[in-house]
């Protein structure tokens, strides 16, 4: 059998360990296998993807053991994608840390960039709830040692925010899977699915609190009002190729509501309808409003990108919160949007705070800095795109959303008025941080000195050639986009393919047992013995030992 | 008095203690907020299993036994784990800023905002 | 040449100019010129097709499931546009050549030029409306780098952040618009969708989509009220007001109403909001222009009320007016362009615009006199130039129409309009070149090269000819751009001529020209009123607007993020709380819960300590060392009731990991302040009780809830239960799960306990290469540390310990696989045995002792734990597949082996290279200047008693 599947997960995993153990003091070294990493994640999430166009589903489980007892890894065209997605960022950014030297600010960097690396494509692959939650911790602390990484007083208190803000999200999660277990009596995504559909309604009082509790774990993630208060300052203060790595983990909020809530938690099933749906798309439109509000009223251009994060992913989750399959295409298509385009931004502005000694990132005029030019040029795609404005990708995705809302005009007034106040204040901050310098009386002060750091501008430019890309190619990435929505919206085929699997395997691998006879009977009858049993739907239908 | 009422006012018990703990100005207590509330959520997970006594899921042999739930024991364990390790990470992330920071407060104060960042 | 290649040339030139200015500015010029005039050829030669009345086409798809497609087509309307936007670009492009000084960096200029200049010919090429959509967005970009372009300007940064906000706004407003038409008639192709004019009109969205659509095109034609941002944007080079603010972009709005005309056109809200708008902008533009000294802004003023005259013309929707409104657009752009660009000769050579500081130059400078002549009376509608003929056509069409029932309102104002027109074009005319020679002009100026006046010239020629012969010259285009403007087949003919007999028109100019100069003679006191009567300035409303905004979204932002987690946590809570509540209350519970237990007397005793140890904590919260002690005992009580409820494996857990934890967080105590000091206020003690309380009480309703309600589905734990040692090879079912089941959870589990360890490590390192290492060093402990610092009775009882206690981990470790145990607890027992010997004996003792790599032992746990699951791939089963046999070693008795313990072997290396990394980076911390390494076990010792007075 392939093993393909669980490779990026592990890859990372063995890379960060192995770094640890041999190269944990040069620096060149850890570059050198970063990178090499990096390509084979790359080429691998790209078979993936290659392999996910097929239309079916890959389920591998792990240890064997039939799922929903075991832990199952799951690869569908959504989860290639994001994992596609986290790869290609994590080159760039990987890139610009390298070129511009973060690396050496501290310890560590590279192992936990590829434990941070193991817990994103985890968190997109895993098909337990459980496993999910696992999965966040693993890339919430990693993130905490990257997000305080190289020190300094505001990034520690930062950073210590950051930190017990999400241990709050952890517990509700933990809260969430005690629930929803003692429900369901299951972890497996696709059999609480399945479970659900056929609850009694006097399990739904608990069931429904169990979900809420589950979306609002995802909404601190994606950073939805009121949950987002962790991200402005933590992605601000955090190191920018950090913060831009992190581009993708308010993405791993988005895409747990977008898998949990069109598998297991569907608005429209009538055990569930009304415990979210009243209040989902209400908060979201406020959080978007919030962002592109802090756009035009930030101080610096760090914060400014924080917010335009936040309202990104709030333009983001409005496409999703419609649970229409063409508003998901548009979610799907928008969300490798928003994440090139938000990183992108956060290393832009890095630049600007490395060339300004005196004024760093504050939003106000400083003498021109050294590449001036090309750093704005770089400020002003970077911003079109994030603005959505024509003709980057932004805009189409804009666009898609806007024509998958037709009807729900509120939801149009929201993106529309909340783009001209971030046009707004992207035009303001680039006038004043890239223009005004040039009004300053001549002084006789020496020019900033800086070094070129060309590898720091290809990484930047490879991330903007990735929108251009999906702006070229806006129709294929559409088709994709549209053929994805569709498998997420066929549940059937999802759980049926955990659970067929599982029954096809079921005879595949038997293990030479124990060598005296079974523990306890009734259990074994009950639940067919060997291992690869039936899904307990058709185990507890009373056809005892067929499967021995 | 049941089990269960003990075992479900212990749990609301513990959680008020650490919510009103982490709304505290210091980042020690906190910290010791985040524990008593992991405390509560690793009971409240551990209880979802349902409770029984006398009854470790450590399998007797032959025979007809009742167990309790092994798997939110699993599960709980998992997360008693993971607590540990961000209860350190917290501890020394905040040790550190109150070093380099020259005070524990756990909101950002203004002058430490307008701080040149490394 | 096709018109793909006509729409991208510009793009595509425009990376040249960049390259080309290497070369020099007479290179980088010529190539400019090329790509465009170029582009212009490729554009005429379909014009002989199009003047016949056929259209051009070319389409590829780009995202069809959207509608959005990148097709152009080419017909009347197209034409006439294109070639105004390429040919003017042409001469603008030579103008610029001898306007730009050579301090501004030429190359980014024709760059942006170009970028403008691909994105209308877009705009006028589209058949696709998004497209279209595409090609507005760009035109406000690239116009917001060309206004910008001087960016020592204040007055060019905020001109162009005005007309970026302004014609962003209508940009958006028109997204909207379009989409709502698209849905509408089920097409985004223009050629399809003017088609659709009754089923479009007949639509309840048509209406918003109007207004939509109309407030994209008034912002972009600068259209009372959003007229104020052209003025501004007079800040931007010459070059750049002669193109965009005369002839092209600020067209765009009025190509746009003409190019939806057939569909949108027709119906009364279309007739009142288009007319009114164009009428006031064309009164009132005209009448501001009167009174403005800049020559710029008196040519800006104008054009806002040319624009409002066509606009006007427009919204007629007779088959004269539109006749009218094409003919006007062709000759407005012939006679604007080349006033700009003399006006911008004058600024060059006089190096003032200021209408007062000029006059008398006809003298200096007789070429440009000529040519500025030419235009001045085109503008003011002097026979036989060409802006003569189109106004005639206004007034006429003017005169024919009503507003409402009222038949002179629309005939006045049109005839005030043009009255106030004539004023400003003979100001201009006489107050910048008549009058008497100067001697105070800034600058002495003279005629510019011949290249420079080459542009306006050549337009001043069309304005003549065009006025001469205008039939002949212009007539097949103005009736091939009728055509297709009124679309529905409509085959309107123009009759251009110069005398068209005594007709209203001509007596409604003759009253304009007669009052314009009537009132140009009056001008003084006519000024002093002006500036007399108050009013209101636009860019201050504006300004107004715009700062009011910001500082609203500064505020909001600012204090909804003022950095204190104390209130983000608490609306945390208070929602989660609120929407659990809310999403409870909405499902139904079980109505038959299960049976519950009574407790016996022990259980009350432990929930009696654990309520009183929690009380205690809080209580005294800010004594910390007691909350810690106390936090402890309560651990302990958890760890006994897990015992109690049948979890020992978690009981062993939680109570090793409570005394880690404590030991941790005794460590940390050591460098923090011992006291919290009484910060919050009564009120907020109550709050903060109060939302506790709430939050707690849910959560135990929930837990009690949960408690007493069966699962709605058996549980997969019984699976678990069932093979566990049939499959598994292990009777702890917990341990078998961890190990095996879940393996997964633990592998991840581990792994964070890595990270953790790595992120303290790193901190650590990151205090002591900081300034802070220097404080660490001088601190003075909390309390002055005990002359004993390593008692004798603890070091034995340790080093006793030691043995026993790795002894005991072993086995632990052994047993986990059946009874309560595992490879985490033992690593956790073993990890306190040696952190014992740290407590005991003192850091340096120990560290010189045993010398572990911790960093190696994490990882290499990890690996190991990795390397058992890839084991699984080669007998070809998934990862963290285990397998398992029984092994017997005498005298021991036969025992088991199973890959689940390699694994096991990798979570405890794991656990205790953590814990002890951990500690080791809290005690490098606690060096303190003038610590000397003791090597001794303890500090009671004979052989060192003579030393010990000096301690």
């Amino acid at each position: 059998m392939s093993h393909w599947i669980i490779t990026p997960i592990l890859l990372p995993t063995l890379l960060g360990a192995f770094i640890v153990l041999s190269v944990r003091h040069q620096v060149a070294l850890q570059r050198v296998f970063s990178l090499v990493g990096l390509s084979l994640l790359l080429i691998n999430a790209l078979g993936l993807f290659v392999y996910a166009q097929t239309g079916d589903i890959w389920v591998y489980e792990l240890g064997a053991w039939p799922a929903p007892f075991g832990i199952v890894i799951m690869l569908d065209r959504l989860s290639a994608l994001m994992v596609l997605l986290t790869a290609v960022l994590a080159m760039c950014v990987m890139l610009y840390a390298i070129g511009s030297d973060w690396d050496k600010r501290g310890k560590h960097f590279h192992a936990l960039f590829q434990f941070q690396l193991m817990g994103v494509i985890g968190a997109f692959m895993t098909g337990d709830a459980f496993n999910l939650f696992v999965f966040f911790e693993i890339l919430l602390i990693a993130s905490y040692g990257l997000m305080t990484f190289g020190g300094g007083t505001r990034r520690l208190q930062a950073g210590t925010q950051y930190v017990i803000y999400n241990l709050l999200g952890s517990t509700l999660f933990l809260f969430a899977l005690g629930t929803l277990y003692n429900v369901t009596g299951t972890l497996n995504m696709a059999d609480m699915a399945a479970r659900i559909a056929v609850l009694e309604p006097e399990h739904t009082a608990l069931l429904r609190v169990g979900v809420v509790m589950a979306l609002m774990v995802f909404a601190v993630k994606a950073a939805i009002l009121p949950l987002h208060f962790w991200l402005p300052e933590s992605y601000a203060a955090g190191p920018a190729p950090v913060a831009a790595l992190f581009a993708i983990m308010t993405k791993v909020g988005a895409y747990a509501i977008l898998r949990m809530f069109t598998l297991a938690f569907p608005q429209d099933s009538p055990e569930i309808a009304g415990s979210y749906d009243v209040w989902l798309l209400p908060v979201i439109v406020i959080s978007l409003a919030v962002g592109m509000i802090g756009i035009l009223g930030a101080k610096s251009l760090s914060k400014m990108v924080a917010f335009a994060a936040i309202g990104s992913v709030g333009t983001l989750l409005i496409a999703i919160a419609l649970f229409t399959p063409e508003a998901t295409a548009a979610a799907i298509y928008y969300v490798v949007h928003s994440t090139l385009a938000t990183a992108a931004l956060f290393l832009i502005v890095d630049l600007v705070v490395s060339r300004r000694p005196q004024w760093q990132d504050t939003i106000r005029e400083d003498r021109p800095m050294p590449q001036n030019g090309l750093v704005a040029a770089f400020y002003f795609a970077a911003a079109i795109a994030m603005a959505g404005m024509p003709p980057l990708s932004g805009f189409l995705g804009k666009l898609l959303i806007l024509d998958a809302a037709v009807g729900n005009w509120w939801l149009w007034g929201a993106i529309l008025i909340s783009s001209l106040i971030a046009i707004m204040g992207f035009g303001r901050a680039g006038s004043l941080v890239f223009w005004k310098g040039y009004g300053l009386p001549e002084t006789d002060a020496p020019a900033y000195e800086h070094p070129r750091q060309p590898l720091a501008f290809v990484a930047i430019g490879a991330l903007m050639a990735g929108i251009v890309a999906m702006t070229v190619l806006a129709g294929p990435m559409h088709r994709f986009a549209i053929a994805t929505a569709e498998q997420l919206y066929d549940t059937d085929a999802y759980i049926s393919a955990v659970i067929n699997h599982t029954m096809e395997e079921s005879m595949a691998h038997e293990k030479e047992g124990s060598s005296y006879a079974p523990v306890d009977k009734d259990l074994i009858q009950t639940e067919g013995g060997e291992r690869g049993t039936d899904h307990p739907q058709e185990a507890t239908d009373g056809h005892e030992g067929e499967s021995h | 008095m049941t089990i269960e009422f003990l075992v479900a006012s212990a749990i609301g018990v513990l959680t008020a203690a650490g919510i009103y703990l982490i709304l505290r100005f210091r980042t020690f207590p906190v910290i010791l907020g985040t524990s008593f509330l992991s405390y509560a959520v690793n009971i409240y997970l551990f209880s979802s299993g349902r409770l029984i006594v006398g009854a470790p899921p450590v399998l007797q042999g032959y025979g007809d036994y009742t167990y309790s739930d092994p798997l939110p024991q699993a599960l709980v364990l998992t997360a008693i784990v993971i607590g540990f390790g961000m209860t350190a990470v917290v501890l020394m992330i905040a040790l550190a800023a109150y070093l380099s920071g020259g005070h524990d407060k756990i909101d950002m104060q203004d002058d430490d905002a307008s701080e040149d960042r490394a | 040449m096709s018109l793909f290649l006509i729409a991208a040339l510009p793009f595509i030139g425009a990376l040249l100019p960049g390259l080309m200015i290497q070369a020099g500015r007479n290179t980088c010029s010529t190539w400019t010129g090329i790509i465009s005039l170029s582009a212009l050829i490729g554009l005429l030669v379909h014009a002989p097709a199009v003047l016949r009345g056929e259209v051009i086409t070319a389409s590829v798809e780009w995202m069809p499931a959207l509608g959005l497609n990148a097709s152009f087509y080419l017909d009347g309307l197209g034409l006439l546009f294109g070639t105004l936007i390429l040919g003017i670009g042409c001469l603008i492009i030579l103008y610029a050549r001898f306007y730009l000084s050579t301090k501004d960096p030429m190359g980014n200029f024709y760059t942006y030029l170009l970028l403008f200049q691909g994105a209308m010919v877009g705009i006028v090429l589209s058949d696709n409306i998004l497209l279209l959509l595409v090609f507005w967005e760009l035109t406000s970009l690239s116009s917001f780098l060309l206004i910008g372009y001087w960016k020592h300007l204040p007055e060019g940064r905020q001109g162009a952040r005005m007309a970026l906000t302004v014609t962003g706004m209508g940009g958006l407003a028109l997204i909207g618009g379009m989409l709502m038409l698209g849905n509408i008639a089920g097409t985004y192709e223009l050629t399809e969708l003017l088609e659709k004019r009754d089923l479009i009109q007949a639509d309840p969205l048509y209406v918003p989509a109007l207004l939509l659509i109309l407030l994209g095109a008034f912002t972009k034609s600068a259209q009372f009220p959003f007229h104020f941002w052209l003025p501004r944007a007079m800040a931007a080079p010459t070059p750049v007001s002669a193109y965009l603010h005369s002839a092209t972009m600020v067209k765009a709005g009025l190509f746009l109403m003409a190019r939806l005309y057939p569909v949108m056109s027709g119906t009364a809200e279309w007739f009142w909001i288009v007319t009114l708008a164009g009428l006031i902008t064309m009164v009132m533009g005209a009448l501001i222009g009167i009174f403005q000294n800049d020559l710029k802004g008196l040519l800006a003023y104008s054009t806002v009320s040319h624009l409002g005259l066509i606009t006007m013309l427009l919204g007629f929707s007779t088959e004269a007016a539109v006749i009218g409104a094409v003919f006007h657009i062709i000759n407005h752009a012939t006679f604007k362009a080349s006033l700009f660009m003399t006006a911008g000769i004058v600024d060059h050579e006089a190096h003032t615009r200021d209408i007062t500081r000029l006059g008398g130059l006809r003298h200096l400078m007789p070429i440009t006199f000529i040519i500025s002549a030419v235009a001045s009376l085109s503008m003011a509608g002097i026979p036989p130039f060409n802006g003569f003929l189109s106004k005639e056509m206004m007034l006429e069409a003017a005169a024919h129409t009503y507003l409402g029932d009222n038949h002179w309102l629309v005939p006045a104002l049109a005839t005030l309009g043009a009255l106030f027109s004539v004023a400003y074009s003979f100001r201009l005319l006489i107050h910048t070149w008549f009058g008497p020679v100067r001697d105070d002009y800034p600058h002495k100026p003279h005629d510019p090269p011949f290249g420079m006046w080459l542009s306006p010239a050549f337009l001043a020629i069309l304005v003549v000819m065009i006025g001469l012969f205008s039939q002949a010259l212009v007539g097949g285009l103005v009736d091939a751009t009728a055509a297709s403007v009124m679309g529905n087949g409509a085959h309107p003919h123009a009759h251009l001529k110069l005398w068209h007999g005594v007709t209203p028109a001509l007596y409604m100019s003759g009253i304009a020209v007669l009052g314009g100069l009537v009132l140009l003679a009056l001008y003084r006191p006519a000024n002093g009123l002006w500036h007399a009567v108050p009013r209101p300035d636009a860019k201050v409303i504006f300004d107004g607007v715009v700062g009011a905004v910001s500082s609203a979204a500064a505020w909001i932002t600012g204090t909804l993020h003022d950095g204190k987690l104390t209130r983000y946590a608490a609306i945390f809570f208070v929602f989660a709380v609120l929407a659990s509540w809310h999403a409870f209350t909405g499902g139904q519970g079980v109505t038959t819960p299960r049976e519950p237990m009574q407790a016996d007397i022990i259980p009350i005793i432990a929930w009696f300590a654990l309520i009183v140890g929690t009380g205690v904590t809080v209580f005294y919260h800010r004594h910390r060392l007691l909350a810690l002690v106390v936090l402890g005992i309560i651990g302990v009580v958890i760890s006994l009731s897990f015992n109690y409820l049948s979890a020992p494996d978690l009981a062993l857990t939680q109570l090793s990991v409570e005394v880690v934890t404590i030991v941790l967080l005794l460590l940390a105590l050591n460098f923090l302040p011992e006291f919290s000091p009484r910060e919050s206020s009564t009120a907020r003690r109550a709050r903060d009780l109060i939302i506790a309380g709430g939050v707690g009480v849910a959560v135990a309703a929930l837990a009690y809830t949960v408690m007493l309600t069966d699962f709605a589905m058996p549980s997969i734990a019984e699976y678990h239960l069932a093979n566990s040692y049939k499959l598994g090879g292990g009777d702890n079912v917990v341990n078998v799960i961890l190990v095996d089941f879940r393996g997964f959870d633990t592998f991840g589990e581990i792994t964070v306990l890595g990270i953790a360890a790595l992120i303290i490590y790193g901190v650590t390192e990151g205090l002591l290469g900081s300034k802070v290492r220097l404080s660490l060093l001088e601190r003075t402990p909390n309390h002055p540390v005990a002359g004993d610092e390593h008692p004798l009775m603890m070091v034995v009882a340790t080093r006793l310990l030691l043995p026993i206690a790795i002894m005991v981990g072993v086995y632990i470790f052994l047993r986990g696989h059946n009874d309560p145990g595992g490879g985490f607890v033992a690593g956790l027992v073993v990890a306190i045995a040696l952190l014992m010997q740290y407590m005991a004996s003192g850091y340096d003792w120990a560290d010189q002792r045993q010398r572990y790599p911790y960093h190696a032992t994490i990882a290499s746990g990890v690996i190991i734990a990795a390397i058992t699951g890839i084991g699984a791939f080669f007998n070809n089963m998934p990862f963290l597949t285990s397998d398992y046999g029984y092994f017997q070693f005498p005298p021991l008795e036969k025992f088991e082996l199973a890959t689940a313990m390699g694994f096991d072997l990798g979570v405890f290396l794991a656990v205790v290279g953590a814990v002890m990394l951990t500690l080791e980076s809290l005690s490098r911390l606690a060096y303190r200047r003038g610590d000397v390494p003791d090597e001794y076990p303890m500090d009671i010792n004979p052989s060192r008693l003579p030393k010990s007075e000096d301690h």
